[in-house]
């Protein structure tokens, strides 16, 4: 039977044939099966449905349908039963299938697989209207991935059948075509497309009706229209999409623009990669000539036109429209210069356009509705949508299509959700190898054409990659040189010989070998690629080199000058992944190996070597080195922090500590003569003191505290770290010879200048004591305590004014503390956090901890005023409650108040909302401050601060951080005085040869990671003696053998 | 041009028939030489373009060998030397690498005994085959399934979100 559409009534009949597939009053049942859905199992699901279908009788309707968008949801699948609204499931796996079955039969959609309904839908060139109805699930645009968005190139996708032409025309397909051969007006329709600004959506957005009326105004026996559908761009699969989900829309769009242009033949030019696409275009096309809306004599008009397809075999620069001809022609796909402009001689010499296939989609909907509708969405210039892939390091990774103009942050934010695991996006990277990246302080920049050409990117096809903070920028850079390296066709020498280069000079970078002149000249020969280069290939290649150089520069320098890859993904620059990640940087596949191999003493020495407060990091660290850990990607990270508190504490207080401490002792190097000042004796400045004491210099510390430890002695409760093991550690550091001045404050009772006449050199390490301000009401009553001073009391067994109920305020560890501390002393307890507890800064196990022991904690509160109860003490505290609002610098949502006031009844409020350096000393010090006048300013690479001589670390030029930082300063302050008083490199004599396995285990342990056995809550909140305790033996060795030794590389 | 070529030894007669009906289908098409070529690899079990057979085509068609030659090293896709009965294809897009695909083409490498320096092509395109003929390792420029970065293909298979174990063990079920 012939289809054939040849006047009105017989495409009145295909539309209503569409209708009833549609809406076929039975129970429709939809898969989503583009590439994306059958990646995730989406071809099981249809079988799964067509055979109990088939079993169970039901005369339901069964279909598959293209994506949605979102793919990180896929399977989706799409039910419509009658009389309800369009409902679309998520993650829905052939097992859900029954049961789903079930439900669908008695007429209920279960709410909690779907992921939104739609009642009425906008095709753009038709509105099908459902029912309402299921109230308890959201609406598709209140789902915060497609809130915003505006469907006008995916109308139909996710919502028709690829397969069904019918149901194409339907939802208005092909009424374009309709109207266009009927008026018989092709420059109205140019006029038209003209009006409407429509850019090309290839990335360099020149504007569609232009071209068109040069291809029309050709002469010519033979005339070309081609369909580039070759995305090459590494990172975006928007045409792939495009196409499988509703190949109609561009075929009508090609179709169009063969009459309007009076072109003769066209040709769809598809990536190999893409089967599907190909297999769903060669359907769509076999669908259309049956209908006569292609081949000959179109809708009876007369009009003839017809379009074959070409699988393009994998070549990058083939997006290029003259290679993309050659490569039509059999030949390599060699760019030629331009002009000649395909328009007047291109595929053999005759006149050729070229569009993107997304330019296509957008031409049916501006004849049916208007250049004016058309330009109501977007920016004045870059008029209309745009679909991005909005991939890598967002929670909700998919197909957007936005209004140009839309602020990255939207993307990112908004509709990505942020980054995953917590962790802080660090850019975007638009326009794949020919774009840049754009660091997260500039995510307010609309996207459209001219901005981000403005930034060194360019929009591209629309890849959008977001990165995190786990990406190292040289290496983005590197890998799309890389890329363009091996893409380049070789015809110009700019690009084939300068990507070269640029590619090697990369490659020293991420080894490690790069020198400050590397810099430059990749700079110098990234400009000359890009100027001189014959095709846009080599004219953007240096793109991603230049705008990461603009934006990231730090990292650059980084890996030239401190030979450090922060991100841990440059190999060469880093033993492991969690030696990388850790402060002090601490061999630790070395100590798992030696304790695997039940060498006890010597990984005690690999550890105090690198570590000289082991015992104590070993309980309090913040463990960085699990987060990067490879073994998480199978179970989970090695538990490295209890595995050295383990060795640690197997040796202190036992009869092998003495000899082993002599060995540490005879590692010292000869007496250097040189004396160094250490002001502070926390942390960072006896990290500090210990090296450069082993490293043979004469070290003397000023403290102001009548001992030595500063935070962990004086703010680290008791329970986490006790007393004795501070004491062990310290033993360690003194027989070193290290000497202590104590109750002496630098600044009052010995001035800078009378420390620099007496010293090579000093480090200064003070800390920050200081109690951030906060403007609260109410802060002056008694009962108001500041956490550093409360703690502080506490661990000198001195009388706190902590009464029965207490409030702490703050989400860090000096709040955790705080509460936990005020639980052993009998309170009750409430920690009140403005945000989330996703984003609280305290170490999670010791939140959970304070929780387990009693303590409530209140989200989304922030204070407003502490209650008088009348005699100067309080009676409560009252909180605003907020909400998330818009993501900040952080990448955090900001919490924004309500009207709803929360008050907690209490007589206690301790304040842990951050510490601060004192600026009394900062500031009489005379030394330069950082912006902002908060921190001491020094040098990233040295620490030398504005004086010479003098240097600093640890809080006093970070701000308020954590124990293993501070050390990783002091250690890195030891290497570089040393460096600069003795002009050698002389650091790595400290540490012994250790021989041990350097082989990858065959057969890691598949044990589970071991967690350390604590007492129960309630004993646990009853004491400040110890609670948790190490592993035992078997299980820290399990441990060790759970790690996969990525300290050992194949080419070693 | 008609001339009559002389068969070469080792090309059977369904070879030749094949290429004839081929050529004479595609035949001042756009794009004929990429079809051809395409249809060539498709057809072969091992999945490559043999000499004899681009010889033929060569002489059949007029274009010049050292045109097909200069194409067939131009892209991707094809092969000039057998590949595998199994092919394991690590995506290398942007996504999948910031995903740590890397890792992965290396754990791959590292199962199957296959060393850098025996890969063949360049960033976009390496491949290598274990010396029993089993395996093909290969890279793609990208898959165009970022959303499931990192991707690998077993045999066509898609596996989304892939760990370096899940593909190990995919690994192993076809060298078993």
């Amino acid at each position: 039977m012939s289809h054939r559409i040849s006047d009105l009534s017989s495409f009145n009949a295909a539309h209503a044939a569409g209708l009833r597939k549609l809406m076929p009053g039975v129970p429709r049942i939809a898969i989503g099966m583009g590439t994306c859905g059958m990646g995730n199992g989406a071809e099981a699901v249809y079988h799964a449905f067509a055979d109990h279908i088939h079993n169970l009788g039901l005369g339901f309707h069964l279909t598959r349908t293209g994506c949605f968008g979102f793919c990180a949801e896929e399977p989706l699948v799409n039910v419509l039963l009658p009389g309800q609204p369009l409902v679309v499931l998520r993650r829905i796996q052939a097992s859900d299938v029954p049961a789903l079955l079930d439900h669908l039969a008695a007429g209920r959609i279960p709410a909690e697989l779907a992921l939104c309904k739609i009642e009425e839908w906008d095709h753009i060139t038709a509105t099908i209207k459902y029912a309402a109805g299921q109230p308890e699930i959201p609406h598709w645009y209140d789902v915060p991935f497609f809130t915003g968005q505006k469907k006008i190139v995916l109308r139909n996708c996710g919502i028709i059948s690829p397969i069904e032409i019918e149901e194409y025309i339907a939802v208005g397909g092909y009424q374009a075509l309709y109207k266009v051969l009927i008026d018989s007006s092709p420059e109205a329709v140019i006029e038209q497309l003209k009006a409407a600004k429509l850019r090309g959506r290839g990335g360099a957005g020149y504007q569609t009706g232009l071209k068109w009326e040069m291809l029309r105004k050709a002469q010519a026996e033979r005339k070309f229209l081609i369909s580039n559908a070759d995305e090459g761009d590494p990172g975006a699969y928007m045409n792939r999409n495009e196409i499988e989900g509703d190949p109609h829309s561009m075929l009508e769009g090609m179709i169009i623009a063969g009459y309007v242009t009076g072109s003769t033949e066209g040709i769809l030019y598809v990536r190999a990669e893409y089967p599907l696409a190909v297999h769903r275009l060669q359907h769509a096309m076999d669908q259309a000539r049956d209908y006569g809306l292609l081949g000959k004599n179109i809708l009876g008009r007369g009009f003839n036109f017809d379009i074959s397809l070409v699988e393009g075999a994998g070549a990058f620069v083939c997006g290029e429209e003259t290679a993309l001809i050659r490569s039509l022609e059999g030949r390599a796909g060699r760019p030629t210069p331009r002009p000649p402009y395909p328009a007047e001689k291109g595929l053999w010499g005759y006149p050729t356009n070229i569009n993107n296939v997304e330019t296509w989609y957008n031409v049916a909907p501006i004849v049916v509705k208007g250049a004016a509708w058309f330009t109501e969405t977007g920016s004045p210039k870059s008029p209309g949508t745009k679909v991005f892939s909005l991939v890598g390091k967002v929670q909700n990774t998919g197909l957007v299509e936005m209004p140009l103009g839309t602020p990255l942050k939207t993307f990112v934010y908004d509709i990505g959700g942020g980054a995953t695991h917590g962790k802080a996006v660090k850019a975007v990277q638009t326009g794949g190898p020919s774009g840049g990246t754009i660091p997260q302080e500039m995510f307010d920049t609309p996207v459209d054409y001219e901005t981000l050409a403005q930034l060194g990117s360019i929009m591209g096809s629309g890849g959008m990659v977001v990165m995190d903070e786990d990406n190292c920028m040289v290496d983005v850079a590197r890998y799309f040189v890389e890329f363009t390296h091996s893409e380049s066709c070789g015809k110009c020498t700019p690009c084939r010989a300068g990507l070269d280069q640029a590619l090697r000079i990369l490659n020293r970078f991420t080894h490690g070998v790069a020198t400050d002149g590397d810099l430059d000249t990749l700079d110098e020969l990234s400009r000359m690629i890009r100027d001189m280069s014959l095709c846009g290939l080599g004219q953007s290649a240096p793109n991603p080199v230049l705008t990461s150089m603009r934006h990231f520069r730090r990292e650059f320098e980084d890996h030239v000058r401190a030979h450090r890859c922060r991100a841990g993904v440059c190999e060469d620059l880093a033993l492991s992944p969690c030696e990388n990640s850790c402060p002090l940087h601490m061999n630790i596949p070395r100590f798992l190996q030696l304790l695997k191999e039940d060498r006890l003493e010597e990984a005690f020495l690999s550890v105090v070597l690198d570590n000289p407060l082991p015992a104590s990091t070993g309980r309090v660290c913040q463990h960085p080195c699990d987060n990067r850990c490879r073994r998480s990607a199978i179970d989970d990270a090695v538990n490295m922090r209890e595995v050295h508190r383990f060795i640690a504490d197997s040796i202190y207080g036992t009869p092998r500590y003495e000899p082993l401490i002599e060995q540490v002792l005879a590692r010292k190097l000869p007496p250097t003569g040189c004396k160094i000042a250490i002001v502070g004796a926390g942390p960072a400045g006896l990290s500090c003191a210990y090296y450069c004491a082993l490293l043979g210099h004469d070290v003397t510390v000023y403290e102001n505290n009548a001992e030595a430890g500063g935070m962990l002695r004086y703010a680290l409760p008791n329970y986490r770290l006790p007393i004795e093991v501070i004491e062990h550690e310290l033993e360690l550091i003194r027989r070193l010879g290290v000497s202590f001045i104590f109750n002496t404050t630098v600044g009052r009772d010995i001035s800078l200048n009378e420390l620099d006449a007496a010293h090579d050199a000093v480090f200064l390490s003070i800390g920050t004591w200081k109690e951030s301000w906060v403007y609260l009401a109410g802060t002056e009553l008694r009962g108001v305590l500041h956490a550093l001073p409360f703690l502080e009391a506490v661990n000198k067994d001195e009388t706190t004014q902590l009464g029965r109920k207490v409030a702490v305020i703050g989400g860090g560890n000096a709040a955790i503390d705080s509460a936990r501390t005020a639980l052993r002393l009998g309170a009750d307890v409430t920690i009140v956090y403005r945000r989330e507890r996703k984003d609280m800064p305290a170490i999670r196990e010791e939140t959970e901890a304070a929780e387990a022991e009693g303590a409530r904690i209140v989200f989304l509160a922030a204070p407003h005023r502490i209650v008088d109860d009348g005699s100067g003490g309080i009676q409560a505290i009252e909180c605003v409650k907020t909400t998330l609002g818009e993501f900040d610098r952080s990448g955090r949502r900001r919490p924004v108040p309500t009207d709803e006031i929360l008050r907690i009844a209490c007589d206690t409020v301790i304040l842990a909302v951050g510490e601060t350096v004192d600026l009394d000393f900062v500031k009489a010090s005379g030394l330069r401050l950082k912006e902002g006048g908060t921190m001491l300013e020094v040098d990233r690479h040295t620490l030398l601060t504005s004086r010479p001589n003098f240097y600093a670390g640890g809080d006093l030029i970070t701000g308020a951080s954590n124990v293993s930082n501070a050390m990783g300063w002091g250690k890195k302050a030891a290497r570089t005085i040393d460096q600069a008083l003795m002009d050698e490199f002389r650091w790595p004599r400290i540490w012994p040869e250790f021989k041990h396995s350097m082989t990858v285990p065959a057969h890691p342990s598949t044990a589970r990671r071991h967690h350390n056995r604590e007492l129960d809550p309630a004993k646990r909140a009853a004491t400040f003696a110890e609670t948790t305790f190490p592993l035992a033996p078997v299980e820290a060795m399990e441990e060790t053998c759970r790690c996969l030794r990525c300290d050992i590389r194949a080419d070693h | 041009m008609t001339f009559a070529p002389s068969l070469p030894a080792h090309l059977s007669r369904e070879d030749q028939e094949f290429l004839d009906q081929l050529i004479s289908e595609q035949q001042d098409r756009p794009g004929m030489l990429l079809t051809v070529l395409e249809r060539i690899q498709e057809r072969q079990p091992e999945k490559y373009l043999p000499a004899p057979m681009l010889d033929y085509l060569a002489r059949r068609t007029g274009i010049p060998e050292s045109r097909i030659y200069n194409v067939v090293t131009f892209y991707a896709l094809f092969n000039l030397k057998p590949q595998g009965r199994h092919t394991v294809c690590i995506c290398r897009g942007t996504a999948c690498h910031t995903r740590g695909s890397m890792r992965l083409l290396e754990s791959v490498r590292l199962q199957l005994g296959l060393r850098e320096d025996e890969d063949e092509g360049s960033a976009d395109k390496l491949t290598a085959t274990t010396p029993d003929g089993a395996v093909t390792v290969r890279t793609v420029a990208c898959f165009g399934q970022c959303a499931l970065a990192p991707v690998a293909e077993v045999d066509h298979h898609v596996l989304g979100h892939v760990n370096e174990r899940a593909l190990q063990r995919e690994v192993e079920q076809l060298i078993r």
